[in-house]
């Protein structure tokens, strides 16, 4: 509650005008999913308990166990996310359509639902064995690919050269060439291939970013909340399997 | 109702249940006892599904899996929570809605003497009511498989004994019960089947009427001390047996047919007779063969 204060009066300072609708819908969709991430975690945190044991033994699958930790998180979020939307309106808020109205949910509760299922992969409550580290890590790979790939490969290309040279002043041509030849493509074709990848996975987020700026949705962006709901579901499959798989030693 | 099939469970290096197979019966109520750290409470975790066996399968036999009460051993509650809070919670958990989730809780609390506490806080009961609010909890939803580990664990003898009433009254109801107990007593009076387990696996098991009836007995007590009596009774039969000093003989599985032949020649030689007492094993005997 503390997080969401300070979020508000930092960036909803009710003595100054709140800039615009899309500062409006980006900045509190962004608490939203912080906001989500957090709450997830300590409502997680308190279903690991060894207290509810007695409450899922009963449940006729985990499952359901699972989907009322995320349940609650939703409800949670969304309650403080409504209260702190409609103060940042009364307080000096922008002024919005209809239609501007009508892109907020989907675009909130998309990222919510993304950041929620995200924060089980990272509670105890959820990950088994190495599964935190590799889920996680893929998310890490993925984002350092997306911001840095352009450094990389120039790094792995300067040190496919540097080999190719050395093994072509021993006179191995034949090893030489495929490296230098390697390290053009990694340059080249190699990194546009995986950065179209990349950017066809945060997709969604640039395209909420970019309409919400624009105020308005393309055809296409329109589908980027989906997406991000279908990226939740993908997780929170997984999430729902390793729940269900993995020995429960709730903690006393 | 549950067939246990091979199970075996790990923790680490750690055999917790090795190779563990067990039918539960409809209807029977099964002590487990042993010794701390013998398995009982991840055998009853194996059940309740929250543990996956490493190796083997547990399994529902003809119908589908039992509804399940579980009493767990630790008293872990939601302490700021009232006593019939709680119990609404479980019954609303049980798929019971208004009045019928009222008179669940409402039978749960009479089951369990909890009827003046309902609306305390959890925090603010004993350890008693709380191990009797663990009952009632398991109790609510009318589970057809009751798993209670250590349920008269911090009960005062009263206590203890309206808990093996409780048992007795479940059972004549029909409802399965698996137990794991320290107590002895309150498994010999409540149970039909005993199990022991030691370090993961079953030790001993039968039927609680077989396991009670298993090496009968005979002891014969006299006025005074045998002395020049004992080679000659000992002759009779291996199976007889005086202890040194003693004023008691007894007579052993096959010996006891040679009761006739011990008491007349105990009269014949002037002793007179104290008592003759007919007795089996007891539990604790049976306890100590199996852990030992």
């Amino acid at each position: 509650m503390l997080f969401a204060l300070a979020f508000y009066l930092i960036f909803f300072d009710p003595r100054q005008q709140t800039p615009d609708t899309d500062y409006y819908i980006l900045v509190l969709g962004l608490f939203g999913s912080i906001f989500a991430f957090l709450v997830t975690l300590s409502v997680a945190a308190r279903a690991n308990r060894a207290v509810h044991f007695p409450f899922l033994v009963r449940l006729p699958s985990r499952i359901e166990y699972l989907t009322s930790v995320m349940l609650a998180s939703m409800a949670f979020t969304l309650g403080v996310q409504i209260v702190m939307g409609i103060l940042a309106i009364l307080a000096n808020g922008p002024k919005f359509t209809v239609g501007q109205l009508a892109v907020i949910p989907p675009i909130w509760l998309a990222g919510m639902t993304l950041f929620i299922v995200l924060a089980l992969h990272a509670s105890d409550l959820v990950a088994s064995g190495w599964s935190r580290v590799y889920v996680f890590g893929v998310l890490a790979i993925l984002l350092y690919i997306q911001s840095g790939l352009g450094i990389l490969a120039e790094g792995i290309a300067g040190l496919t050269d540097r080999l190719g040279n050395a093994l072509l002043t021993q006179g191995w041509t034949t090893v030489a060439n495929p490296l230098f030849s390697l390290g053009d493509w990694i340059v080249g074709a190699g990194s546009d291939l995986i950065q179209q990848f990349t950017g066809f996975i945060f997709w969604p987020f640039t395209s909420i970013a970019s309409a919400s700026v624009a105020g308005f949705f393309s055809v296409a962006q329109s589908f980027a909340p989906a997406l991000l709901l279908i990226y939740a579901t993908i997780l929170f499959v997984l999430a729902a399997d390793l729940f269900a798989a993995k020995d429960l030693y709730l903690t006393e | 109702m549950i067939e246990i099939n091979g199970v075996t469970k790990r923790y680490q290096t750690l055999v917790a249940i090795d190779d563990v197979s067990l039918k539960i019966i409809p209807g029977e109520v099964i002590g487990i006892l042993g010794p701390n750290g013998a398995g009982k409470t991840t055998l009853f975790r194996l059940i309740t599904g929250s543990l996956n066996p490493d190796s083997g399968r547990i399994q529902s036999i003809g119908q589908s899996w039992p509804t399940i009460g579980y009493k767990p051993e630790r008293l872990l509650f939601p302490s700021d929570m009232r006593v019939r809070k709680y119990l609404s919670m479980m019954a609303s958990l049980s798929n019971l809605r208004g009045k019928e989730a009222e008179r669940a809780v409402q039978q749960g609390l009479a089951n369990v003497d909890l009827l003046d506490a309902a609306d305390k806080k959890i925090k603010q009961c004993s350890k008693g009511m709380r191990q009797r609010l663990a009952l009632a909890q398991a109790l609510i939803g009318k589970p057809s498989l009751l798993l209670l580990d250590e349920p008269s664990n911090g009960l005062d003898p009263e206590g203890q004994s309206d808990i093996c009433r409780l048992i007795k009254q479940l059972q004549r109801r029909g409802i399965t019960i698996v137990l794991a107990s320290h107590q002895l007593a309150e498994v010999t009076q409540v149970c039909t089947h005993l199990l022991i387990l030691n370090k993961g696996s079953i030790h001993y098991e039968s039927s609680m009427q077989d396991a009670l009836a298993e090496r009968p007995h005979t002891s014969i007590e006299v006025d005074r001390e045998l002395f020049s009596l004992t080679p000659l009774l000992e002759s009779l039969h291996p199976e007889i047996e005086i202890k040194p000093e003693s004023r008691e003989i007894v007579l052993n599985h096959e010996a006891i047919a040679l009761r006739p032949q011990v008491l007349s020649m105990l009269l014949s030689a002037g002793y007179d007779i104290i008592q003759i007492q007919q007795s089996y094993v007891t539990l604790a005997e049976i306890y100590a063969e199996a852990v030992n």
